[in-house]
């Protein structure tokens, strides 16, 4: 099995492609984001492309290490074809900006700047052109894809390159269109268009998967052809002869000069770029000595990394990820936040993680102390303090414990009697008594002390 | 009374702006039923004039100071109808100024209405626009050329002070000959197209129609230089022309690839210009075009696939008319021809080869104008025939033989009148390399002034 991608998302500009609308396209009333170059007005000439959605897609080629076209004239090429989301008849898209990369092994065959089209409705027959110009970003891979599940845990490998330049749009909002080409040893070329998650991908892959082979077996054909994934129904369909025939009679756009991308100015992109997430998992591994399940989940959003690396320099930097992969990631999912959303500060997770790594509080009452955190951030001690988690003092303890002991008199007498897990049932008191303060660990170890001591009373009376 | 005595007058207060205004609507209330060169009036002219009158009276009256404009129809203005006189637009209202209006109102000018055209500029007879011919009002009974017919028609009447036009083959040089009045095709990018409906985009051009040179330049003194954003502009602020110049010593090249194919009648006009520029001391001599005879077909593959690409957007939907469908003959051939050879399988074969040819000949005009300053010539190389005559659509595009090079090159080219064949006016063509128009309208001027 072949399986290759062309990825869409859209980049994250203030400014349209080729006018200067706004790009909160979904956040206006529908068609109030827009002049006459981005509905395709008669005779409306379209500015330069926007440089900050350049600069986007030379990064983005950059990060998945494209050779980037510099010193060329790339010219912007129409694509015409006709469709009611589309103002002008063609849609404009440049040659590659970049050749040539790869990531995690899957070939990068080059990367586009292309724009949105508006949005129609078929229902009401109406066209929002809010969406009409947005920047988008176009990769395509060479058919290096061998599984539905492979294909999939590549397009998210992708789609966190592309979040971590900070200059897309999350693909969970729906910024994201992908076409994949999918061939089975024997059977032609099939590609499925209209799909617009990870999700779906790899549902129309599975789909597709059983559709050729089950041709095959029988000993039928599998035609090279176009194919439109129904979201609804998880299957894909063949399209309309027509689109299939569609020459899209590509011509330079006359009205825009080559974009040139000068060498110099591309350095300095790569220059302020930042860290590759593959290359950043692996030096994770390599440099912190990271189980490479933590150093994925911790690379999976560049501001977990940054935060991890952060705290990394001053705690155990293997005890800060298992923190990191179990119970922040844990309480982060739970509330709906990504890790760049959050509230709090690197000092203020810091000081948790030393309190919890000095031993001043347990990893559970840590965990408690992080959900506030998030919540309502603050000063870890702070919390400790509002929540009555402050540790007890020993004294407090050595109270506590004697009072649960008098208190339970039957599971003294069993431990007396060598039965250990009348100990876990005392621990437990003396915890939930302290409303939580308590320090298992330390409750269980004056616990023991104190039973002993008893033994040796009981034994010489 | 020339341009800019008119504008002495305006300034001066002799004349306002209004009355400028309305001694032009009687005319064309008078004269239009006849010509036809006009599809829609301005309904807020008057208005627009007394605001100008009241700019001038604070002495903020602008280079235009009240004169009067006429827009072809191609050219978005707020409010008016830019139908390119075609059923394909004829519902359309244009919800913004192009970038030539915006500045010819910040200049003092008042826009009058919207000229006939052939359908799309893609004509240049001024016969093919969906709302009936133009006629001619040098020459009445032929032909007034296009696709610039209004326009054209408008200056040669007395309908207007200054006309805008559009040339993308010919189109303001080839009326203006006709017409007999002055007429430029600025170099491609020193004009903002913002707002020109698309004919054929990499040659395309707004440019000035006006009775006399000094019109031509005043108004592309307001219009002219960056704007900025847009994709295809040279970088050129504004300009200004002095254009009382000397031509003595100026060297002036003719070409013998320009009065080969043209009628005889022509180039003695034409001939008899260029010994009055050598009596004022010009060194005239003569320069080779060799691959001139190729560029017409170069041109009409290139315009076809750009006119194609460009009238996509007609395609039922947001105008209302399927172009296809309602257009008429010419425009029909244009995007049929266009749809055709830009398919996958032809493209190497004629787009791409129109386009080696496109720069073979800019090479061979650069080449020229290393040796000389500018190249006089013929603009159209036969007489216009009798409006209504049918002519093939092969002989039809032989009237734009001497005109397709410029646009080509991306070169300037301007035209004056140099005389009449029979009671009709021939214009003499004057072309200079890329910004270059100083040059050609002191040329064009001092032809002007010698006649």
């Amino acid at each position: 099995m072949k399986i290759g991608f062309e990825v869409h998302l859209q980049l994250r500009t203030e400014r349209k492609l080729y006018c200067d609308c706004p790009t909160n396209y979904a956040e206006v009333p529908p068609n109030t984001n827009v002049c006459p170059i981005c509905t395709g007005m008669p005779g409306a000439k379209p500015m330069r492309p926007n440089r900050a959605a350049v600069e986007a897609a030379v990064e983005i080629s950059l990060m998945l290490g494209c050779r980037v076209q510099t010193g060329k004239p790339l010219y912007i090429q129409r694509k015409h074809y006709d469709y009611p989301d589309l103002p002008s008849g063609y849609q404009r898209t440049s040659l590659p900006l970049a050749l040539e990369g790869s990531l995690e092994g899957v070939r990068i065959r080059e990367v586009h700047l292309e724009e949105d089209p508006g949005q129609y409705d078929p229902v009401s027959g109406s066209v929002d052109f809010n969406r009409s110009g947005i920047p988008l970003v176009e990769i395509v891979t060479e058919p290096d894809l061998r599984s539905p599940e492979e294909a999939r845990r590549f397009l998210r490998s992708l789609i966190r390159v592309l979040e971590y330049t900070g200059k897309v749009r999350p693909e969970a909002g729906g910024a994201m269109r992908v076409d994949v080409n999918v061939s089975l040893e024997g059977g032609g070329r099939v590609e499925v268009k209209n799909i617009n998650s990870v999700k779906g991908t790899y549902r129309a892959l599975k789909f597709e998967l059983q559709r050729q082979a089950e041709r095959l077996r029988r000993g039928e054909r599998v035609s090279r052809e176009t194919r439109a994934y129904l979201e609804s129904q998880m299957i894909t369909v063949p399209m309309r002869t027509k689109e299939l025939e569609e020459d899209y009679r590509y011509i330079p756009d006359p009205d825009l000069p080559p974009v040139l991308l000068e060498e110099e100015w591309v350095e300095e992109v790569r220059g302020r770029m930042v860290e590759p997430p593959h290359l950043r998992e692996r030096r994770l591994v390599e440099k912190y000595g990271l189980p490479p399940a933590s150093a994925r989940v911790i690379t999976g959003e560049r501001e977990l990394a940054d935060l991890f690396e952060r705290v990394a320099r001053e705690v155990n930097p293997l005890f800060a990820a298992d923190w990191f992969r179990t119970k922040l990631k844990k309480v982060l999912n739970y509330m709906g936040l990504r890790a760049g959303e959050v509230g709090f500060s690197a000092e203020q997770l810091l000081s948790l993680l030393k309190m919890v790594e000095g031993g001043r509080i347990s990893p559970e009452q840590g965990e408690l102390v992080l959900r506030e955190l998030a919540r309502e951030p603050a000063d870890p001690e702070e919390i400790l303090l509002r929540m009555g988690l402050l540790p007890l003092g020993r004294g407090e303890l050595e109270e506590l414990v004697e009072r649960v002991m008098e208190e339970n008199r039957e599971a003294v007498r069993d431990y007396l009697a060598g039965r250990e897990e009348a100990l876990n049932f005392l621990t437990g008191r003396v915890v939930r008594a302290s409303g939580g303060r308590a320090n298992p660990r330390e409750a269980v170890g004056l616990l023991r002390e104190k039973l002993e001591e008893l033994r040796g009373k009981g034994q010489t009376s | 009374m020339g341009t800019l005595g008119k504008l002495q007058a305006l300034r001066s207060g002799e004349l306002s702006a209004v009355e400028n205004l309305e001694r032009f609507l009687e005319r064309i209330e008078k004269m239009n039923r006849e010509l036809n060169a006009f599809l829609q009036l301005n309904p807020r002219a008057r208005e627009e004039a007394e605001e100008v009158d009241r700019r001038i009276g604070r002495g903020e009256g602008g280079r235009l100071s009240g004169l009067v404009v006429a827009v072809k129809s191609n050219i978005n203005v707020l409010g008016l109808r830019a139908t390119c006189a075609s059923r394909t637009l004829e519902d359309y209202v244009s919800t913004y100024d192009a970038e030539v209006i915006t500045r010819i109102r910040r200049e003092g000018g008042v826009v009058v209405g919207m000229t006939n055209m052939d359908e799309f500029a893609c004509g240049s007879s001024g016969e093919s626009s969906a709302f009936g011919p133009t006629g001619n009002p040098s020459a009445p009974g032929y032909i007034p050329g296009g696709s610039s017919s209004g326009s054209a028609a408008a200056v040669a009447a007395g309908l207007c002070d200054l006309a805008l036009g559009t040339d993308t083959g010919g189109s303001i040089r080839n009326p203006a000959s006709h017409c007999g009045v002055a007429g430029l095709k600025p170099t491609y990018g020193l004009v903002p197209r913002h707002g020109l409906i698309d004919l054929g985009m990499s040659l395309d051009q707004i440019g000035p129609l006006a009775p006399d040179v000094h019109g031509l330049s005043l108004l592309m003194e307001c219009i002219a230089g960056k704007n900025p954003g847009e994709g295809m502009m040279l970088e050129v602020e504004r300009v200004s022309y002095e254009l009382e110049g000397d031509v003595g010593g100026m060297r002036i090249g003719v070409c013998p690839q320009f009065s080969f194919l043209t009628d005889p009648r022509i180039n003695e006009v034409v001939e008899r210009k260029v010994e009055r520029l050598r009596e004022l001391g010009a060194e005239v001599e003569e320069v080779s075009i060799p691959h001139l005879e190729h560029a017409l077909s170069a041109y009409y593959l290139i315009v076809s696939v750009e006119f194609f690409s460009a009238t996509r957007r007609y395609d039922g939907r947001k105008y209302g008319k399927r172009i296809e469908e309602v257009c008429g003959e010419e425009v029909l051939r244009r995007i049929a021809m266009g749809s055709y050879i830009s398919r996958k399988e032809y493209r190497g074969k004629y787009y791409q080869r129109a386009l080696q040819l496109r720069t073979l000949i800019r090479k061979e005009f650069s080449s020229a104008f290393r040796r000389v300053e500018v190249l006089v010539g013929p603009t159209v190389p036969k007489l216009p025939h009798r409006l209504g005559q049918k002519l093939s659509p092969l002989e039809m595009y032989a009237y734009d033989y001497l005109t397709v090079p410029a646009n080509l090159a991306g070169i300037c080219a301007g035209v004056v009148k140099a005389g009449e064949v029979g009671g009709i006016p021939v214009g003499i063509q004057v072309q200079g390399p890329p910004l270059g128009e100083e040059k050609i309208l002191r040329v064009m001027r001092a032809l002007e002034a010698g006649a």
